[in-house]
């Protein structure tokens, strides 16, 4: 009994340790830009000089801050993201139960028009959507960058997806009982839902914390515009060359709210909330 | 079977908002795309500046075009590599990592997906660069001695802009798997442990049949992404060496905005769209007459 | 169905707003004017603040102009935004900072407007124009007719490590083959690794940098008017035979296409290569790295004494569908931009190259000079610089030759058969020009 209680603790710490070294591995971009953001201004990266410069520095990140107005692109990137998020848990888990639950003529034809938003590339659609955002009268505003992914087409699918997992008797006993569809949707479907909303919210707050080419064609002002926008000043190879340690301190001045976002977020929601799906 | 006995107005109200913005900013732009592929309109010839019926013109062209047959395969052979590879490591981290012991590594895996695109591309320019670049110093670990000029190599240049999207999505699709594994029902496990099934015959019998939903979802969701990418080119190989790195999203959006030639980029657009509306349809048929609903 | 409802009305409520402001939003020619003044930033150059400064500058002077500062990532983002916006039927910047060779795409697209009719009412016109380095104007001329001002430019240059080659006891190369001789005594091998290549040349965008080349075996691969191409010529695959030369024949640098244009400054200035061939753009940042001695030349070329070079970065561009009040004020500023006095204090901070003759008369320049002796001689290089790759339908036939080019760095095609090819591709693609 010892020897295999012995035998599990080595096993154990050994996957643990391979874990920790694939971890490791995967993380290794991240980490030399973390480092390369450290160093002081002006120090080659090359042959023999690939990690930690002279010393430790917040140099890079004072110049990225001076270069660019950090604090209110935050703003308005955060502004952005509650905007779609918001309207698009509304709008997709309508339109989601509306497919998982109702039979109705034209379902089919209706469901592959919006996925149709997933397939067309927004390069495709720039101009005819500036188009419109102009006759709306929200160039360079914030709603000019939210209003067109109001609707998705992801979160219909997503939803939909999810939502016929769940047993329709459910629904129908509630009907039955003389629930209204928002009380079925409300108390029945969103609640099983939770692990796909989140997964939902993660990534539509995450592709619209890095959406670059829309935004910087709708807004012109930085009043309006968001964190990817600074970051655009410092990823260009441009005449001179790659500038590494600047280029890492601007993208975690970007990513870094989000990475903290996720570390909470995932003791929060992780654990909890993907075991209350369905058994 | 479905709730047949009301069918009212009430699902189309509620598809409704979904709809009107999918109209005015997908739906009507990709028809005036589908129109404009008639047309012969290129802003930088005078006498093409005003659209001029071309017929299908256009399409003859690209598809007579060596270059663009290229591009396609580019397209498919990186759409072929990212899929498969991205979904067995998402399926492989969300099996691992489901154990509460190692929940702490999640944030390891997942977030390349945070990191814009155009920074991940950008660190992994300096990671890839020959000699000392930590990616070449990484495989001659393991005795790799072949090209390291990843991003100049015509044979080379594909499959670095793989590698890049392989690290930076799979971690996403991890999430799906991590919540579809999560739903798994536990008991059945036990059953299959008592009755001293091995791991691979579980595996293979159970749970990938289990996820078949998820990897349904998976699928659809990585094609259509691996056939939107476009940052990592532009940041990284600018479609060369010779091209052999240009996508159709690439071409697109150079044919468009450097090339000026309206016609040809909506006929580019319509294709992309084709593909992938055949590829959904297809996929969605299969799913629907396995008889979920 | 509150929730559907709701879109509903918001949705009504937006389309009215829609309506009553572009009702709204007609001006008059008369009074207060607001131009838009769109910039790609180079990377870490105080750009954004010089700018800033020359619009607040030009504002005290003249209270009845805004001017709105936006910034873009690089050039093809202005060019993404200009393009879209005027598509799209919106306001567009009124100048924008493109590159000096996109003139003829975005002149025939009409996306620009000629600056001729206000440089014809300028006092001193040709005071003006004529103060310009020449070849900085030689992308400006479309349909006789002058379309875009100098303004952050930049030439082709070979840096070099003077120390290194000095204790090498090797001379300043003066043609092909010495420079193929010279970096090849300058790398170094240990065993069968390298640890030090003799030059840098990238190729992973190569027109501009292989321009040099080709002009240094006799043959620029552009001609004078816009639609000439000489991409078959002899000298030009000459030039692309010495290029593979320089790692087949001279072991200086590795085989086939070179993408290295980040790395090579850093790869320079930490003596990992004795030489390079990159933008005089980044003078400034290798200055304030290198603890050598650093030469710069223009790239040698195949007789004896000579070198070679051409310009490149971005010129001022005024937009087209502005009102009568806005090209005005449009025009004046761009004026005030290319002064010469802040064309001597740009270059000064940012390390492009200084625009306008008289710009050596300034002191802070002549001191700056002195002390830096290397940006005297990039100006002096200049005058062996010839015209940048310009052409109708520039992105078409680039691609055409930079795919052809690559293929025969790669190997994968014999450099007269790679150029013959492009040539008639070329050609075809410019059919609709000639």
């Amino acid at each position: 009994m010892i020897e295999t209680g012995l035998k599990r603790k080595i096993f154990s710490t050994l996957t643990m340790g391979i874990g920790i070294l694939i971890a490791l591995l995967w993380s290794m971009p991240l980490i030399w830009a973390l480092i390369a953001s450290l160093r002081p201004l002006n120090e080659p990266f090359t042959r023999g000089q690939v990690w930690f410069g002279s010393g430790l520095s917040l140099a890079n990140y004072a110049r990225a801050f001076s270069l660019a107005p950090f604090g209110l692109y935050f703003r308005n990137t955060v502004f952005l993201v509650l905007m779609i998020l918001s309207v698009q848990l509304v709008t997709s888990s309508m339109a989601g139960f509306a497919f998982a639950f109702y039979s109705f003529k034209g379902e089919k034809i209706l469901f592959t028009l919006i996925l149709t938003q997933m397939m067309i590339p927004t390069v495709a659609l720039l101009v005819p959507n500036f188009q419109t955002i102009r006759v709306m009268g929200l160039y360079d505003t914030i709603p000019a960058m939210a209003i067109p992914f109001w609707g998705s087409a992801f979160g219909t699918f997503l939803l939909r997806q999810s939502f016929l997992g769940i047993p329709r008797d459910y629904g129908d006993a509630a009907m039955v009982d003389g629930c209204k569809w928002y009380q079925v949707l409300w108390h029945v479907y969103l609640p099983m839902a939770v692990p796909s909303m989140i997964a939902f919210s993660i990534s539509t707050v995450n592709w619209h914390w890095n959406s670059l080419l829309w935004p910087m064609i709708v807004t012109q002002s930085d009043n309006a515009r968001p964190l990817t926008a600074g970051l655009a000043r410092f990823t260009q190879l441009g005449e001179i060359g790659a500038q590494w340690g600047l280029m890492s301190a601007a993208t975690l001045i970007v990513a870094l709210p989000l990475l903290i976002l996720f570390l909470v977020f995932q003791k929060r929601f992780m654990e909890g909330y993907m075991n209350s799906g369905l058994k | 079977m479905k709730n047949n006995k009301k069918t009212t107005v009430l699902p189309y109200l509620l598809i409704l908002p979904t709809f009107v913005f999918v109209c005015i900013f997908t739906i009507y732009p990709t028809i005036a795309s589908f129109v404009g592929s008639f047309y012969q309109h290129r802003l930088n010839v005078p006498r093409y500046r005003e659209p001029v019926f071309n017929g299908l013109g256009n399409y003859r062209d690209i598809f007579a075009s060596a270059d663009f047959r290229m591009i396609l395969q580019n397209t498919f052979v990186y759409v072929l590599a990212l899929v498969p590879l991205t979904i067995l490591a998402a399926l492989f981290f969300a099996l691992w990592l489901k154990n509460k012991r190692f929940a702490r590594l999640r944030i390891a895996i997942f977030h390349p997906t945070i990191l814009p695109m155009v920074s991940a591309a950008t660190i992994w320019i300096f990671f890839l660069t020959p000699d000392y670049g930590l990616f070449n110093q990484f495989l001659r670990l393991f005795g790799y001695s072949g090209a390291e000029n990843w991003i100049s190599n015509p044979n080379l240049a594909l499959m670095a802009l793989v590698l890049v999207g392989f690290w930076k999505e799979a971690g996403f699709y991890m999430i799906y798997y991590l919540a579809g594994v999560q739903n798994l029902p536990e008991d059945v496990y036990e059953a299959l442990k008592l009755e001293g099934a091995g791991p691979l015959t579980v595996f293979f019998r159970f749970t990938l049949p289990l996820l078949r939903r998820t990897t349904l979802f998976v699928t659809t969701v990585a094609v259509i992404g691996a056939f939107r990418a476009i940052d990592h080119v532009i940041v990284m190989t600018s479609g060369g060496p010779s091209g052999t790195s240009t996508l159709l999203l690439y071409q697109l959006w150079k044919v468009r905005f450097e090339n000026l030639n309206i016609g040809q980029a909506s006929t580019i657009t319509v294709i992309l769209v084709m593909v992938l509306l055949l590829f959904t349809i297809s996929n969605f048929l299969l799913n629907e007459k396995r008889g979920e609903k | 169905m509150p929730k559907t409802t709701m879109t509903l009305r918001m949705l009504s409520i937006l389309a009215l707003a829609a309506a009553l402001f572009t009702g709204c939003q007609k001006e008059s020619s008369d009074g207060p004017v607001t131009i838009k003044v769109a910039y790609p930033v180079a990377v870490d150059a105080p750009v954004t603040d010089i700018l800033n400064q020359y619009a607040e500058d030009y504002m005290a002077i003249h209270p009845e102009v805004t001017i709105e500062t936006v910034y873009a990532g690089g050039y093809n983002d202005v060019k993404t935004m200009i393009q879209t916006t005027i598509d799209g039927g919106g306001d567009a910047p009124a100048l924008s900072v493109l590159l000096a060779t996109d003139l003829f795409d975005l002149a025939n697209a009409q996306y620009l407007t000629s600056m001729s009719a206000h440089l014809d009412a300028m006092d001193g016109r040709d005071d003006y124009l004529g103060d310009f380095l020449p070849v900085f104007m030689e992308n400006s001329y479309y349909m006789d007719e002058i379309w875009s001002l100098p303004f952050q430019r930049s030439a082709v240059v070979l840096y070099y490590n003077a120390d290194m080659i000095a204790e090498a006891g090797l001379e300043v190369p003066t043609d092909w083959e010495s420079l193929g001789e010279t970096a090849g005594a300058l790398t170094l091998r240990e065993g069968n690794s390298v640890t030090r290549w003799g030059l840098d040349y990238s190729s992973d965008w190569p027109y501009w940098v292989f321009q040099p080349l080709a002009m240094g075996a006799g043959q620029n691969i552009v001609g004078a008017g816009d639609t000439e191409i000489y991409f078959d010529d002899e000298a030009v695959i000459r030039a692309i035979e010495y290029y593979n030369d320089l790692s087949a024949k001279y072991g200086a640098m590795p085989a086939g296409v070179q993408a290295s244009w980040g790395s090579a400054v850093p790869d320079f200035v930490t003596g990992n290569r004795a030489m390079i061939v990159h933008s005089s753009g980044s003078l400034s940042s290798i200055l304030a790295q290198a603890d050598f001695n650093v030469g710069v030349m223009g790239v040698p070329g195949e007789t004896e004494g000579t070198s070679f070079s051409v310009p490149g970065g971005g010129n001022i561009y005024m937009t087209a569908g502005l009102s009568e009040a806005e090209e005005k004020a449009a025009f004046d500023f761009a004026v005030f931009m290319t002064d010469a006095a802040r064309a001597a204090e740009f270059s000064i901070a940012t390390g492009y190259i200084a625009t306008r003759t008289s710009c050596g008369e300034n002191e802070e320049l002549q001191a700056y000079r002195t002390e830096h002796p290397q940006v005297e001689e990039i100006q002096n290089i200049l005058g062996t610089a010839g015209k940048e790759f310009a052409i109708q339908n520039l992105g078409e036939v680039r691609t055409i030759f930079h795919n052809y080019l690559q293929a025969a760095f790669n190997g994968q095609m014999d450099a007269a058969e790679a150029m013959k090819t492009a040539q008639e591709e070329s050609d075809r693609a410019l059919a609709d020009f000639r």
